[in-house]
């Protein structure tokens, strides 16, 4: 009898024990969160956050808009004087790198397993977008080993060079795949999932990007001028368009209206106004305010001590315009304005067939519509001395009108302003860069500690992690 | 129930057959002790002559069989040893003589087991009641700072706040590093909810009431706590409340009253030359930049000589511009607190009963701030059957606080921010009337703040907690030898908190509010077997086998309207944009079995082994089973070797090795995708930050321990030496990776770090006279030393971020002492000296640095008695010294000019230098009376920093004060702003007086008893000016960041206890 008791006590442990083991791994089951996603949230919440970072704080208000001297500050000044917060770099890679990259390569991936091409190109293409602003803004960072943590921990820096036509090859790549009319997609909050729209925006940062390495590397710009004009008008934006995140009322509201509920700090910078009146640009009225205390439109100078900048009166100086500050104010990640001065300049290089001056006119009057004004008002404006295309010196007819046009878009005309060296602005007054202007982002410092190695070597390959050290593309 | 009764059935006739063996009679009876009538437990009952013994249960009780020829001899470790004759009593009952020595004592060691203390092979060390209830501390925690060697205890700020406690130094790299506390066998929650909230709401631990509490024992590490399992890395508190049986005589009513006074002990200082403004300008028209550098909220305005400039207060007409140097000190109010306590218990042959009751309530040193405590307690003992017992103890607390005060440096709810950027000459007292008629804040700036009443009467954050702790033990004596313990514990608290943020609040126009709910809950359930037997009369074993079950259950919800619609309406339905909701849920389960043994031999030496095997729920199903061992031993030499005399009383010495397995949070082991708020009718989900481990295994501790206890000179000097080390690995962190990979964060598996130390405890009676003074030196010291030895195994993990603060971090970095402060520093050339800029500035290292460690090298403390008849004072004075803090309020009190370290340089008569601007340079002058080229202004603020240029030249460059402070002291720059956090503190004053015995008999009282006590009273030595270097913000793990802290106080209070 005992003989028996045993095994079976035994077995009854064991059975026991199994099903205890189980019941641990039932009650280790997270109820908080989905362990699975469905290609739509992941879609609109990869476009809200990224166009947040892209519009934000770090990226554009306390970075990109005063460098290219759109804003100014009249608090706070350290950031309008090159002195970088260490937050906000950080803030754009890390945004940027966790949200955009890996939900977007997250969504590449759904879309190959759920059988949908549109939404694997669409991931292609913002992320595609993502990558381009973080090299115009760091210069070499990582790509192709970017946004595989199981493989790589301590992703290698690639060069600039490599990153732009890595893009290239991959908005290519997801132009062509997108297959309108089928596989539909729905949360997109950017195009309404209109494929058709995004094969062109597709097609608007190709072009966007092969300008920015003309200068470096010609010869495959103009393959990508040619393939890309191969496709007709249907391939392009058409006129008019423009591809821009409406935002919605709070809490969804627009990054600068955001700001502007509770803050008081920015204006908008006297470089720009003063542009704005020597051309007598009927836009002025629209990108700044009039202040309180005054009726006249008052810029205010860049890189102010705090003290002298406070000095010069909250309700005596112009911020920007409500098209910029309101809470539901779009923000603009291309548009037509800009293809046009892109397919204007690259006629003018000879990247394409075409004439420059009816394609910069074209630009102008985009430019205006897209402010609400009229082609009318445009064809005036754009005959003006100094607005006037100006074949031998493209690049100043170019470069400060597409600075103009671009007005409140940070990081492009950033971009642009050091490819082109137009407009010619002057360094912050206070400056912390001994005269200098900033024409890149540093690294944030947590790649120092979490990337060292890999972060040296880019250092060693690009110049010095500094503010002012040149990258790749602004070759001049 | 039907086993029960088969089972006691079976009993008699166990007995019987021991009985029949011999012509014995049975003898029973209880051990006391003669001089407090209390029941000795453990008593050794040996029949003279023979092998034959027994012990007395844990009531004192024992049963022998002995001829009625024979005698007992009676023996237990502080008293002497009794003889009494058997002859025809069936009953004797042993009142034991104590003997002086107070080494020989019985502590509480794991799982609530009493030990001899020479029993064991590791450091424990004891509080008593006493000790705890009149030196009234609010948090708990804090009663244990300079009392116990090894024991750091950072104290809360304010005196409303978490106070954090590690014993032995950090053992875990990311994880928790405090201790576990056990109350009456059963875990209870010591967790601060909310971090980061703005509020620094007390740790839970701090419920407990002090009255209640009969001992703490404290169990430094795995080598005392192994057999506590996955939490007793970090060692044991072990409280054990009182009981009925403690009450003498039958019946008894104590009651408590204790009042306690709270004054800020420090305050920065201010320097009360310069008021608001910038570069020495200064005009208000709106507060808000309207009027002259009206809306800046820093000191380098004009002097305060009485000019006349329009004011905040004087609607546009130039008023004199004046100091108040008391303005800051003036805001603060002083804090009390109000303890009053009724405890009634008895005790008779079936039932041991208490019941407590306790109210707390305390202000805040900030207006409008405070806490109350309601405490209902009941302990009783049935004893149910001769042989079974059930002992039950239930503790039901309601802490309520309409408004706790603000803390990390946020204008909404923080005034030391406030303070610190500052008009020094603003009138805090024209302030009070903080509303205009129309609703909106009435103050000196409208750019940054609201008034500091608005934010404290306004802005209140509120907390409800309500909670229920309580266990149940039955103990069954199934044999003399051998007992049956079943007890079910739970601790479940909800906690509810309401952050209202007020419409018209600087920053938050719409105002809002939250509600931030949670649950608590953890369940255990304990049964063991228990084995104790003289084996012969060498050798006895003491055996115990038992299982335990826990559950953890917790929940949030919490849901903000972040604009209110309607001003002063505070529900969430008053919301104009949609509800900000999150809630979650978590569940973990831990099955563990356990043992341990004791074998002693002849009464002096001892060998423990304990072993435990855990499963967890939180490890993945292959790794989830892990199991850890210790063993310690203890020789006492004195009794061994026979050397005992009036010169070394007690020799001994003891060792040990441990290990303890440690699993994780819930819910680490697979990537979930979070949602973020929807964008309008378009859910939102996102792939995580963090990137989960699918293969966790354990963290495994590993301890060794070694030491040595003595007594010399009839124990007039004791001394307890400690050596140990310990070790741990697999730790399990959440390692911040480069964003690049697409994530934040990724769970590793690797860590490894590692502590020693030595600890001494040395007790020293220099005077002990017939006439009864007494005086008692009581040192305590620990010194430790940690070091992180790696982070991952690929080596490519240098640091581990543990808090930061701006630039600042707190890190664990690899082969450094934990808590190491990195931040950028000056740069410096070859020769250490600081390098100076062109414009005169000083230069910072591009690449960040180690600036000091918060973790101190060692702790001590010093505790002097003086008794006499009734009189008793002590003192106690404690220290931590080796340690850096980064201080908030002295870089940012010395970027606005509002402390007096900054006055220097300011203008002549505080030295400063002359020069004249000339462009963007400023030029120096000779003399102060010298003029300037081109009636250029000639200023007299200036200051050259001290350093050279790149190029090795003694910097020159006049830089003017303003600039100079805020060169120096940003952000930017943290390590001016890194001190030697080391202290010297007065800790506690404690006089007491128990009245005379023929007084309260007089009265027919048991004993009256007042203390007075004063705590915090002052610092021997600090280096770290304006701030208290001790305070703590959480109980997390970057500490040494000093941010903006609410003044330290200190507290003076009486205490009355009365029994009846």
């Amino acid at each position: 009898m005992k003989k028996l008791l045993i095994p079976t006590y035994l077995l009854f442990a064991i059975v026991l024990l199994a099903s205890c083991r189980k019941e641990l791994e039932r009650i280790n089951k997270n109820p908080n969160e989905p362990t699975t996603v469905q290609p739509d949230y992941l879609l609109s919440n990869g476009i809200k956050a990224n166009v947040d970072t892209y519009w934000g704080p770090d990226a554009a208000m306390d970075g990109t808009l005063l460098y290219v001297q759109y804003w100014s500050k009249i608090q706070y000044t350290d950031a309008d004087r090159y002195i970088a917060g260490a937050t906000g770099t950080q803030n754009v890679w890390s945004n940027f790198y966790a949200q955009g990259i890996e939900d977007f390569t997250t969504l590449a991936q759904l879309g190959d397993s759920l059988h949908n091409p549109n939404y694997k190109a669409v991931a292609v293409i913002m992320r595609s977008w993502i990558f381009q602003q973080l090299t115009d803004l760091y210069g070499d960072v990582p790509y192709k080993q970017a946004g595989q943590i199981s493989q790589y921990l301590t992703p290698v820096y690639d060069s600039q060079k490599d990153v732009y036509t890595g893009l290239l090859d991959e908005l290519k790549q997801a132009a062509a795949t997108v297959t309108p009319g089928s596989n539909f997609i729905d949360g997109d909050i950017l195009l309404g999932g209109d494929v058709t729209r995004w094969k062109q925006f597709a097609n608007g940062l190709r072009l966007r990007i092969a300008l920015r390495i003309a200068d470096r590397e010609p010869a495959i710009a103009k393959t990508v001028f040619d393939e890309v004009t191969a496709g007709g008008a249907g391939a392009l934006l058409p006129k008019d368009a423009v591809v821009k995140l409406n935002y919605l009322a709070s809490p969804n509201q627009n990054p600068v209206g955001r700001n502007r509920e509770t803050r008081n700090d920015y204006r908008i910078s006297k470089s720009v106004v003063d542009k704005l009146k020597a051309l007598n640009d009927p836009r002025l009225s629209i990108y700044a305010t009039v202040p309180k205390d005054t009726n006249v439109i008052i810029g205010v100078t860049n890189g102010l001590p705090s003290d002298s900048a406070a000095r010069l009166g909250f309700s005596k100086t112009s911020d920007a315009g409500a098209v910029f500050t309101a809470t539901t104010a779009p923000a603009v990640l291309f548009s037509y304005a800009e293809q046009q001065f892109i397919l204007a300049e690259a006629a003018q290089r000879g990247l394409l067939t075409g004439d420059p001056l009816t394609l910069y006119n074209q630009a102008i009057a985009a430019s205006f519509v897209q402010y609400g004004l009229s082609e009318a008002a445009a064809a005036a404006y754009a005959v003006q001395p100094g607005v006037a295309y100006d074949a031998l010196n493209f690049k100043k007819s170019i470069g400060e009108q597409k600075w103009l046009a671009l007005f409140g878009q940070g990081v492009e005309a950033f971009t642009e302003w050091r490819r082109l060296d137009y407009p010619q602005l002057k360094a912050a007054y206070a400056g912390a860069l001994g005269g200098s202007m900033p024409v890149r982002f540093k690294y944030p410092s947590s790649e120092q500690a979490l990337n060292g190695s890999n972060y040296k070597a880019a250092v060693t390959r690009q110049g010095a992690d500094l503010l002012t050290t040149k990258l790749w593309f602004d070759k001049y | 129930m039907k086993y029960v009764q088969r089972l006691l059935g079976l009993l008699p006739a166990l007995l019987w057959l021991q009985q029949s063996f011999a012509q014995e009679i049975r003898v029973s009876g209880v051990v006391t002790s003669r001089n407090d009538a209390q029941r000795v437990p453990g008593a050794v009952i040996r029949v003279k002559g023979t092998s034959h013994g027994t012990q007395a249960d844990a009531d004192g009780k024992y049963t022998i069989n002995a001829n009625t020829t024979d005698t007992l001899q009676v023996s237990f470790i502080g008293f002497q040893t009794a003889l009494v004759a058997v002859g025809n009593n069936r009953v004797v009952n042993i009142a034991l003589e104590t003997t002086d020595s107070k080494l020989q004592e019985v502590v509480v060691t794991a799982l609530g087991i009493s030990k001899e203390k020479k029993s064991l092979g590791y450091a424990v060390q004891e509080l008593k009641s006493k000790d705890i209830a009149e030196a009234r501390e609010t948090n708990l925690v804090n009663a244990l700072s300079g009392k116990i060697a090894g024991v750091q205890v950072t104290n809360s700020q304010g005196s409303l706040g978490s106070s954090r406690i590690v014993i032995r130094g950090e053992t875990s790299i990311a994880g928790n590093n405090q201790p576990l506390f056990i109350l009456d066998g059963i875990p209870v929650d010591n967790s601060q909810l909310g971090v980061g909230t703005g509020r620094d709401f007390a740790n839970a631990i701090s419920d407990v009431n002090p009255d209640d509490i009969a001992s703490i024992s404290v169990l430094k590490g795995p080598n005392a706590a192994a057999l506590y399992g996955s939490r007793a890395s970090n060692g044991v508190i072990l409280i054990k409340t009182k009981t009925g049986k403690d009450v003498k005589g039958g019946f008894g009513i104590t009651v408590n009253s204790n009042a306690t006074f709270d004054k800020v002990l420090i305050l920065p200082d201010f320097q009360n030359v310069y008021g608001q403004g910038a570069g020495g300008q200064f005009s208000y028209k709106d507060g808000k930049g309207g009027g002259l550098n009206d809306g800046t909220d820093e000191s380098w305005g004009p002097k305060m000589d009485g000019r006349l400039i329009p004011q905040f207060f004087s609607k546009g007409e130039a008023v004199p511009f004046v100091p108040h140097p008391n303005n800051v000190k003036d805001f603060y109010e002083t804090g009390y607190t109000l303890n009053n306590g009724l405890a009634v218990g008895g005790s008779s042959e079936k039932i041991d009963y208490r019941f407590s009751y306790n109210n707390t309530k305390q202000v805040g040193i900030l207006p409008n701030t405070g806490i109350s405590r309601n405490t209902f307690t009941a302990s009783n003992t049935f004893r149910i059957a001769p042989k079974l017992t059930l002992n039950t103890y239930a503790n039901y607390i309601r802490s309520s606080a309409d408004n706790l005060p603000g803390v990390d440096g946020r204008r909404g709810n923080s005034v030391t921010l406030q303070f610190i950027w500052f008009g020094r000459q603003v009138d805090v007292s024209r302030l009070r009337d903080y509303k205009n008629p129309d609703g909106t804040d009435y103050n000196w700036n409208h750019s940054y703040y609201s008034n500091p009443y608005w934010i404290q009467n306004e802005n209140t954050v509120s907390q409800l907690r309500n909670r229920f702790f309580g266990n149940a033990r039955l103990s069954y004596e199934i044999l003399d030898w051998l007992t049956a313990n079943l007890r079910i514990g739970t601790d479940y608290y909800q906690d509810r908190r309401k952050y209202k943020i007020a419409y018209y609040t600087n920053g938050t126009p719409f105002g809002s509010y939250t509600e931030d709910a949670y649950m608590v809950n953890e369940t255990n359930g304990e049964f063991t077997l228990n084995a104790k037997k003289q084996l012969s009369y060498d050798f006895n074993l003491d055996v115990l086998v038992g299982g335990n079950i826990r559950n953890n259950r917790f929940e949030q919800n919490y849901q903000q309207a972040p604009k209110l619609a309607v001003k002063d309406v505070y529900t969430l339905n008053n919301s104009r944009d949609p509800l900000i909701s999150t809630s979650s849920f978590s569940r973990q389960r831990v099955y563990s079995t356990f043992g341990s043994a004791q074998l002693g031999f002849r009464n002096y030496a001892f060998l423990n082994v304990t072993a435990r095997n855990d499963w967890s729920s939180t490890l993945p199903v292959e790794n989830n089973s892990y199991f850890y061992p210790s063993v310690n031993g203890s020789l006492v030499l004195s009794d061994a070797l026979n050397i005992k005399s009036k010169a070394l009383t007690l020799l001994k010495i003891r060792g040990g090795w441990a290990q303890v397995g440690k699993d994780t949070d819930p819910y680490q082991l697979i990537n979930t995708y979070p949602f973020n708020q929807p964008f309008g009718q378009y859910p939102l989900l996102t792939v995580s930050d963090k990137f989960l481990a699918r293969n966790l295994k354990p963290e495994i501790t590993s301890s060794t321990e070694v030491g040595l206890e003595a007594g010399f000179i009839d124990n007039r000097i004791r001394l307890d030496l400690t050596w140990y080390q310990s070790n741990s690995r697999n730790q399990i962190l959440l390692a911040d990776v480069s964003p690049t990979t697409g994530y934040l964060k990724k769970l590793m598996n690797a860590g490894e770090i590692s502590n020693k130390g030595v600890e001494v405890m040395l007790g020293v009676t220099p005077v002990s006279t017939r006439s009864g003074f007494r005086w008692d030196v009581n040192v305590n010291y620990a010194r430790n030393v940690s070091k992180v030895v790696e982070l991952d195994k690929e080596g490519f993990l240098n640091n581990y971020v543990l808090g930061s603060s701006g630039n600042m971090q707190v890190l664990a970095s690899k082969g450094q002492r934990y808590g190491a402060l990195y931040g950028a520093a000056y740069q410096r050339d070859a020769q250490n000296r600081i390098i100076v800029n062109a414009d005169g500035t000083p230069a910072i290292d591009p690449n960040k640095k180690i600036l000091g460690y918060y973790t101190p090298k060692w702790t001590g403390g010093i505790y002097n008695t003086f008794t006499f008849k009734g009189i008793s004072l002590g003192f106690l004075i404690d220290t931590k010294q080796g340690g850096s803090i980064y201080s908030g309020t002295n870089y940012t009190g010395n970027y606005t000019g509002v402390l007096a370290t900054t006055l220097p340089g300011r203008d002549e008569e505080h030295g400063g230098l002359p020069y004249y601007r000339s462009g963007q340079q400023n030029i120096q002058l000779p003399s102060h009376s010298a003029t300037a080229p081109n009636g250029a202004e000639v200023h007299h603020d200036g200051i050259i920093f001290d350093g050279y240029t790149a190029d090795g030249k003694k910097n020159n460059v006049v830089l003017g004060a303003e600039d100079y402070y805020k060169a120096v002291y940003n952000s930017s720059l943290n390590e001016s702003s890194v001190y030697d956090a080391s202290f010297i503190k007065l800790r506690e004053i404690k006089l007491g007086y128990t009245l005379p015995k023929t007084l309260t008999d007089r009265w027919k009282l048991q004993s009256v008893n007042i203390a007075l006590v004063a705590r915090n009273l002052g610092y021997l030595q600090k280096h770290v000016p304006n701030i208290d270097p001790e305070t703590a913000f959480n109980t997390g793990n970057g500490q040494g960041l000093e941010t903006l802290q609410i003044p330290t106080t200190r507290s003076i209070g009486i205490n009355l206890n009365v029994s009846f």
